[in-house]
């Protein structure tokens, strides 16, 4: 027989077995309730978080290495659903410090928590200022003291979390601008480079975005992967010239009485725009306001965005075409005795005065710039088939391929078209039926500065990605005439420069050039009194490192380019030969021969 | 009957209890030093990961920081500033009449913007070191028994009808 204290153990033994199943039972059926899959899922939200990390945007610096647009820090603003208590402050707070939040919207947010656990965290402004949450961290304070002196739980601005953020910034401010574009940065997600090099090179310029797992449990906690910044990018663009551009445009549009206009500068040897100005200028600081400083369809960048019919600026090309086919020569003749060339017997063609101006060298008729010389040379000399062919192989009718985001592009109405006629012929010689933008422009004009290359208008010099550069090349797009042909235009046209003591000529500078009055085309014909005034040059002549575009839209104190434009070509070309640096000719020969 | 001092060594109740308890105390030894050096390196590896954090918020912190100074060096640099400072200071812009002109030999006044190295073929450039040089043992032979075990199966496909 067992004795009595055995058997006490035995039970205590036995309670104590079952308490622990009881135990285990318990735990198992906690692990499978509804409620326990619900904690789980809950559990997992305070595990760690899904972090998507943006690299920095790339900086984009000029020639020399001056910052034009880089990052600074802004806030994001969010919502962390399991810290808010007080809903009711957080709403107020943000709704009356941003003026884009709303207190309805804010407070809907904050209070989701009641009903909806499964999103905890959300952003309800992508970039706010420093200043704004030095007022928040300033109310927060505030609060704190309140709750202390009332014993309350309110006001509380607890859940409201704000997180430095990189966003785009233009030390520059408006210089430059209609280059670079913008980065519309308020909504990360969607967030992309607009116009310009921003968006040209938006992707190289954002970089690879990554979203990882980051945990909170220290002992998960790995090392963040490399995340490359987005590529930075050196441009053509000079600093001092495109200040010097933009002042001077602003000035001429100013005297002028002008609408609008543009100035691009290029170097001919390489294709490297070294300064580009164009109104309207624009902050980009505050690119919210975009729509405000280019209403309708204002083009953002009037020097590739825009067509115009240049008017006798062309002629340089009907020149050239004429004088590399070899159907004239400098010195060919032609005979103004009416001062009216008749197409087909039935069009009449003008000179821009009515006048008749009787016998005329070439030379003479582009110093002139007469309308009726040039029609007279594609139709009865050039003819339709090598006119185009010269027109297209200096590039007209298609894109240039400048790497600036939104180029436009006119097409050319050719002789297969049924809608051309031979008056287009006569029209586009002198530069009016046809649109070209002022980038098409400089392009074909380089070509005539550059011994018969065309090179590629580029504003990107350089991309510096991982450490590493890479210099773009220049590339010769074409050769649409002989380096014979373009010293012969050369010499042709800084003759007849100087022949014209044209407003345009800079003191101790040889530089050829043509000015241009285009004609604007309305819905009944050519009726306007305004005009779009031109002056394309480059130098010095003997070795032009240079090419200056000048287009002045609408100006009211003249219609004439050589009253308009070529006055600005001067003021240009004057300042821009101290800033690059090129000695008077008589130095720069002296220097030579040394 | 003459008994050896090792059975009645054995024989003893409590000497035979002292050898239980040695035993146990031993293995509790074993167990809270394993213990201990089980939480020494949770402890280490916890302490780490916080520090690796840490050092993240600071990356974080220090990168915003650059960019900060980055942007107000480039607005302290901006032509407006530059151009206001060069007046106050008595500079004016020059005129071409005023430009002397010298030449420097071997100046070049457009050169191109360093900011990096130029980029480099690293194919090309890296050392070609076999991976066998460069691993562990270990490595060494889990690679060979994989590849004696997939030579196998290869050669019994070989002679699969």
């Amino acid at each position: 027989m067992k004795s009595q204290p055995y058997i006490r153990y035995v039970i205590i033994t036995i309670i104590f077995l079952l308490f622990g199943l009881a135990i285990i039972v318990q735990l198992v059926r906690i692990n499978y309730t509804t409620y326990a899959k619900e904690l789980l899922a809950k559990s997992e939200d305070y595990l760690g978080v899904n972090k998507t990390i943006y690299p920095a945007r790339g900086t984009i610096y000029d020639r020399s290495g001056n910052i034009l647009a880089t990052n600074q820090i802004g806030y994001e603003l969010g919502i962390d659903l399991k810290d808010v208590n007080d809903p009711e402050s957080i709403a107020f707070a943000t709704a009356n410090l941003l003026e884009d939040l709303d207190y309805v919207d804010i407070f809907e947010i904050a209070n989701t928590e009641q009903h909806d656990v499964e999103n905890r965290y959300y952003t309800i402004s992508s970039y706010v200022s420093e200043g704004t949450i030095l007022e928040l961290e300033r109310l927060e304070e505030a609060y704190a003291l309140r709750r202390g002196e009332t014993k309350s739980t309110k006001p509380n601005l607890d859940g409201l979390v704000w997180t430095p953020m990189q966003q785009r910034s233009y030390p520059e401010g408006t210089l430059a601008a209609n280059v670079l574009g913008f980065y519309n940065y308020f909504s990360r997600k969607t967030a992309q480079g607009v116009y310009g090099i921003e968006e040209a090179y938006n992707r190289l310029l954002t970089g690879k975005p990554k979203t990882i797992y980051v945990p909170n449990d220290p002992y998960l906690v790995e090392e963040l992967p490399e995340i490359n910044p987005g590529a930075s990018l050196v441009l053509t663009i000079d600093r001092e010239i495109q200040k010097m551009l933009e002042d001077t445009l602003a000035e001429a549009i100013d005297w002028s009485g002008a609408e609008g206009g543009t100035i691009i500068v290029a170097d001919p040897e390489t294709g490297e725009i070294l300064g580009m100005a164009s109104t309207p200028f624009f902050d980009p600081n505050a690119y919210w306001e975009y729509e405000e400083t280019f209403p309708g369809i204002t083009p953002y960048n009037r020097a590739v965005g825009s067509t115009y019919e240049p008017g006798s600026v062309f002629k340089i090309i009907t020149m050239a075409a004429a004088l590399d086919s070899g159907v004239v020569t400098p010195e060919t003749t032609y005979v103004d005795a009416t001062g009216v060339y008749w197409v087909s017997n039935t069009w009449p063609i003008y000179n821009w005065d009515g006048g008749a101006w009787g016998e005329q060298t070439m030379t003479g008729c582009m110093q002139y710039s007469l309308n009726v010389c040039l029609a007279h040379v594609a139709i009865d000399l050039l003819e339709e088939d090598l006119f185009y062919d010269y027109v297209q192989a200096f590039g007209f009718g298609r894109s240039t391929g400048i790497d600036l985001a939104s180029e436009a592009n006119y097409p050319l109405r050719l002789p297969d078209n049924n809608q051309w006629v031979v008056m287009d012929l006569a029209t586009n010689s002198f530069g009016q039926g046809i649109a070209v933008t002022p980038i098409q422009m400089v392009a074909a004009v380089s070509a005539v500065a550059n011994e018969g290359k065309m090179m590629l208008p580029h504003v990107v010099r350089s991309v510096v990605d991982q450490g590493q550069q890479y210099n773009v090349n220049t590339q010769v797009v074409n050769t649409p005439i002989s380096a014979e042909t373009s010293e012969t235009l050369t010499q042709m046209l800084t003759y007849t420069l100087e022949e014209e003591a044209s407003d345009a000529l800079v003191e101790g500078y040889s530089v050829a050039g043509k000015t241009g009055t285009g004609d604007i085309p309305t819905e009944f014909g050519y009726t306007s009194e305004l005009t779009n005034a031109s002056f394309v040059g480059w130098g010095p002549s003997d070795d032009p490192k240079f090419v200056v575009y000048v287009w002045i839209e609408k100006p009211t104190i003249s219609k004439w380019g050589s009253v308009v434009a070529a006055p600005v070509f001067h003021d240009v070309v004057e300042q821009l030969v101290v800033l690059m640096k090129i000695p008077p000719d008589d130095i720069r020969m002296g220097l030579t021969n040394e | 009957m003459k008994k050896s001092p090792l059975q009645a060594y054995k024989q003893a109740p409590w000497r035979i209890q002292l050898q239980w308890i040695g035993l146990f105390l031993l293995g509790l030894v074993l167990v809270a030093s394993i213990t201990g050096v089980y939480l020494s390196i949770s402890a280490q590896a916890a302490a780490t990961g916080r520090k690796i954090q840490f050092i993240e918020n600071d990356i974080d912190e220090i990168s915003n920081e650059i960019a900060v100074l980055t942007t107000n060096l480039a607005s302290d640099r901006s032509t407006e500033n530059m151009l206001s400072r060069a007046k106050n200071l008595g500079f004016k812009l020059m005129n071409t009449n005023e430009a002397k002109y010298l030449e420097i030999p071997g100046y070049d006044p457009d050169t191109d913007l360093e900011l990096a190295p130029p980029r480099v073929n690293i194919i090309a450039e890296s050392p070609i070191i076999k991976s066998d040089y460069k691993s562990s043992i270990w490595d060494w032979f889990v690679k060979q028994f994989w590849y004696i075990s997939d030579n196998t199966i290869s050669s019994e496909g070989d002679h699969a009808p």
